[in-house]
């Protein structure tokens, strides 16, 4: 019985890994362009991005919450860093750890309130999505940071291996190494878990559930600071709608790639790198669609269709692994 | 008077009435005839938008496609009637079945999968804008018949009253008869309350869901017909605004948002003072971005007061039942 | 307005007589910043592009929303699709640059449409509307019909639009050269959507109606929902300069409730901006000395027509914006291209 559980989990990603080549092939042969250089690059630096903002996400999932204003710090952290860099001049590298500073700052502030308060992080970040955002504008008054250090910039539009992958994907790629080995080996990591999974219990055998929760969020700030990194580079530019208004256009990409990577809404499970095999086929649906000249209108429809899919096939999913013990 | 004073809404009233002097004696020009009419006309729409919210938070849930499916009615509304020639009342009555389908299929997904309706309803929110910016292309729907471009100008005779808020308020009556006065609605409330507990005195856990997303999807889409009789077309881009709002108002009412407490009187009270805060802005000429911080900020507190409140109940509760 | 299209494309057949035969593997995709009914004329000009100078395609391509990285993201997936020249209005005045310079170097030439990028850039042109100069000869025409003197307010469009901190600067120096006479009361701005139109403007006109004596808009939907706001007041004593064609403005215009509106030309934008791209991949280049405009964004600037049209020309506005296209048309290959 015990053996049936294990064989499940490994497939969620590796379920994910085969549609993703599936995919590939399908997309290659049936369009021209996909393959390309071009667009390879393209959908290298997206994938990056989606693969951080998803991560963000899924830190707060985790503790069975969510994180709406994950944008909005993204954004602020952003807007912070470029005024640092071309208005106070501070180097590159201070900037940024300014910058995963803010990120970080901000989602304490997010875990802080919800833990404080008991009010469930939704309607704390739907708040504070506005504030942050609101404060951000305000301050900058939506002027962007246009003159940027070149070597920051450059490092957006710089290519590797032949021209084919962005040293954004290494970065992102790389997180997810760094935060698997953390959930998987490290204490802090398997308390962060055990406070989701079940926080009665956590309680009892004596992790501070409140403190392991503030630091989820604090991640999720750091991690979406890490992602506005990423994005800067890539526009060249800190712009105040780089994540849409009040930050909201992360909020798909940072539910999708979670979910359909397997880790649970009711928190307590996470999958790492089911979540980075969740943006890369998310990325790479929403490419192929656009080569197959579906009509840029209906990309949101199949998106939505996406993730319906993703939380009931989950639902089921969860649903027969329950069965199985139970009968077994 | 003293049972008044007790009521939820007591105080709001007095923020509302209060406020209302306050930026009247800064500038009288606030309570002119079409001022008065221009805040009516915004609360007519948004009224009901927080009915929408409204209900489904009574269940301990959340709707976040209120706003697509206003979109969506919106644009179906006005292109059937563009495009197909389709009579008023009947594209009326097409986009209110829309927007019950939309809801049903919420409930449906939600109750029959236990799947949590933030995630439902944020699927569906693309679903619905996606199927909205594919038939539009994100062109509007320019050619609105006269009689409904009339509707949305028209007031009630010589006075400030626009004809558009008359539904609304006929709607907020059924509301309130409807969550305190039938079955259905003391259900969605012990439902909201606590999901056991409702089942276990024989609530159906799915008629209540589905019927409530149902009536909630029902008014998104009413909202989403209003706001085109007063734009005079029919653009996709409806329904972009209404997230935030959508939450304010009820949560000001002193909803809570674990389910089972909500008012009706209390939530339109809130869309007032929505209304008058977003009106107040432009007339003072405050920054513009300020908005967002303010509605911010009013949630944050609105949401702790409420959870003192609760706290005090839970207080109370605990000693009485302990006595 | 189908009819009128109609005309000015014939007429452009008729001129061009077929000198402007082009070449059939340049496929062209004209790409706004968002949805917008501006934009909408960029589809017909395309197609249009395509029947007189023999394009492969030219084809309108819009971003679902008004955001640079969806915009980012379909014009990669357009040239993974194998269009090889990309006319953009820019989501970001910087920010767009950086895809263009990597449009660039995969041979692609690009042009800035109706908006500008800034320098120093790898775009070819910018091929619009000087919105500066529009926003202030639309104002100077607003003062005028104010008789000299009064309280303005300005409706203009998006924040992230690069042209919108050009006409609202624009708006204050005509209004600094009245010396005093003329005030700007108020600037609400980032609405040019219908919605929070609606509600700022009629919230607007409800509390400082009695203090204001002129409006200038320079965005297309606050320019419609202002003139619908006077129409529906019936107010003439407000004077009003719009912005565009839509035919609520133009309709005001006729009643009496508008004073005019500063037309731009769209049309224009996307037929010879699609007619340049196809000429630069069949080997030609920009002249260095051509009679380039400079604006506060870059000195490669060429400009698509502005023109205030009032109640008296307002019926043959068609004509009038016409006209200017086909002169650029005319001249475009001598004045700026060595071929």
């Amino acid at each position: 019985m015990n053996k049936k559980i294990p064989n499940f989990i490994f497939t969620n990603q590796f379920g994910l890994l085969c549609l993703v080549l599936i995919f590939i092939v399908i997309f290659s042969t049936v369009t021209d362009g996909f393959t390309s250089r071009f667009n390879i690059f393209a959908l290298s630096r997206v994938i990056a991005i989606d693969i951080m903002i998803g991560l963000a996400m899924m830190v707060v999932i985790l503790t069975g919450g969510l994180n709406l204003a994950l944008g909005a710090i993204g954004v602020c952290a952003a807007m912070f860093g470029g005024w640092c860099m071309e208005v106070l001049e501070i180097p590159i590298i201070p900037s940024i750890f300014l910058m995963l500073g803010m990120g970080s700052f901000l989602g304490w502030i997010n875990g802080f309130i919800t833990v404080k308060t008991g009010v469930h992080s939704f309607i704390v970040t739907l708040a504070t999505m506005s504030i942050y955002f609101g404060f951000m504008t305000m301050l900058t008054e939506a002027e962007a940071f246009r003159r940027l250090p070149e070597l920051f910039t450059d490092f957006g539009s710089a290519k590797l291996f032949n021209k084919y992958i962005s040293p954004l994907l290494l970065v992102s790629v790389a997180t997810c190494f760094v935060l698997f080995y953390v959930f998987r080996f490290t204490d802090i990591g398997r308390k962060l878990i055990a406070a989701g999974a079940n926080p009665e219990a956590a309680e009892l055998s004596g992790i501070s559930v409140n403190t392991m929760f503030i630091y989820c969020h604090i991640l999720s700030g750091f991690l979406g600071a890490l992602a506005a990194i990423l994005l800067t580079t890539r526009i060249g530019a800190a712009i105040p709608s780089m994540a849409g208004q009040l930050g909201m256009d992360w909020l798909l990409p940072a539910f999708l790639a979670p979910v359909i990577g397997g880790t649970l809404l009711s928190g307590g499970k996470l999958s790492v790198f089911g979540t980075m095999l969740g943006a890369v086929l998310v990325t790479l649906l929403t490419n192929g669609l656009y080569l197959l000249d579906v009509g840029e209108f209906w990309i949101r429809f199949f998106l939505g269709i996406i993730l319906l899919l993703a939380v009931l096939l989950d639902r089921t999913r969860e649903y027969f692994t329950l069965k199985n013990v139970i009968v077994s | 008077m003293a049972t008044l004073f007790k009521k939820d809404w007591f105080g709001l009233l007095i923020v509302v009435i209060v406020s209302g002097l306050a930026i009247a004696a800064v500038k009288p020009a606030f309570l002119s005839h079409f001022n008065l009419y221009v805040l009516m006309v915004s609360t007519s729409y948004m009224l009901i938008i927080a009915l929408a919210q409204m209900i489904i938070i009574a269940i301990g849930q959340m709707n976040l496609s209120v706003g697509a499916i206003g979109g969506l009615v919106a644009i179906s509304f006005s292109g059937l009637m563009e495009v197909h020639q389709i009579s008023v009342p009947v594209a009326v009555l097409i986009g209110l079945v829309i927007g019950m389908m939309c809801g049903f299929l919420n409930g449906y997904i939600t109750a029959k999968s236990g799947i949590s309706a933030f995630i439902i309803t944020l699927a569906t929110l693309y679903i619905f804008k996606g199927i909205n910016l594919g038939i539009t292309e994100a062109e509007p729907f320019y050619n609105i018949p006269e009689t409904v471009k009339n509707f949305g100008n028209a007031k009630l005779g010589n006075t400030p009253i626009p004809f558009l808020i008359v539904i609304p308020i006929i709607i907020t009556f059924l509301m309130w008869v409807f969550m305190n006065r039938t079955e259905t609605g003391r259900h969605m409330l012990a439902y909201g309350n606590s999901v056991q507990s409702a089942e276990l005195i024989g609530i159906s856990s799915s008629k209540v869901v589905i019927t409530a997303h149902v009536i909630s999807g029902f008014l998104a889409a009413t909202a989403g017909i209003l706001v085109v009789c007063r734009l005079q077309l029919g653009t996709p881009n409806i329904g972009d605004s209404w997230l935030l709002p959508s939450f304010a108002a009820p949560v000001i009412g002193g909803a809570i948002l674990a389910g089972g407490k909500v008012d009706v009187i209390a939530t339109a009270l809130g869309v007032l003072i929505v209304v008058i805060i977003s009106q107040a802005l432009v007339i003072f000429k405050i920054d513009p971005f300020f908005v967002q911080i303010f509605l911010g900020v009013m949630i944050l507190l609105a949401v702790l007061v409420n959870r003192y409140r609760e706290y005090k109940q839970e207080a109370l509760r605990k000693i009485f039942n302990s006595e | 307005m189908k009819l009128l299209f109609s005309i000015v494309t014939s007429a452009a057949v008729v001129l061009s007589g077929g000198a402007f035969a082009g070449s059939s593997d340049t496929k062209v995709a004209l790409v706004p910043g968002g949805p917008h009914p501006y934009f909408a004329a960029w589809e017909k000009a395309g197609q249009d592009a395509v029947k007189d100078f023999g394009l492969g395609k030219a084809d309108y391509k819009v971003p679902a929303e008004w955001d640079l990285s969806q915009q980012n993201e379909l014009i990669e997936s357009l040239v993974g699709k194998g269009y090889n020249a990309v006319l953009v209005f820019p989501g970001d005045a910087v920010g767009t640059n950086k895809i263009l310079g990597e449009l660039d170097d995969a041979g692609i030439p690009t042009a800035a449409l109706a908006g500008c990028v800034e320098q120093p850039t790898k775009a070819k042109m910018c091929f619009g509307t000087d919105t500066g100069h529009s926003a202030y000869l639309g104002t100077k025409q607003l003062i005028d019909a104010m008789g000299g003197k009064g309280k303005i307010a300005h409706f203009t469009g998006f924040l992230v639009d690069p042209n919108t901190t050009l006409r609202i600067k624009a708006v204050e120096k005509a209004v600094e050269e009245s010396g005093g006479d003329v005030e700007i009361i108020q600037v609400i701005a980032d609405i040019d959507a219908y919605e929070p139109a609606d509600e700022k403007i009629n919230a607007f006109m409800a509390a400082q109606g009695g203090e204001v004596d002129g409006i200038v808009t320079t965005a297309w939907v606050p320019a419609v929902v202002a003139a619908q706001a006077l129409t529906n007041m019936g107010d003439k004593r407000i004077k009003m300069v719009g912005i565009d064609h839509d035919e609520v403005v133009l309709a005001a215009i006729k009643a009496g409730f508008v004073h005019g509106t500063m037309l731009q030309n769209p049309y224009g934008q996307g037929y010879i901006g699609s007619y340049a791209m196809d000429k630069i991949r069949g080997g030609c280049t920009f002249k260095a000395d051509a009679p380039w405009k400079s604006t506060a964004q870059t000195d490669q600037f060429i400009d698509s027509g502005t023109v205030f049209v009032d109640i008296t020309d307002v019926d043959n506005y068609v004509d009038a914006m016409r006209g200017i296209s086909l002169e650029i048309l005319k001249t475009f290959e001598g004045d700026f291209l060595d071929c």
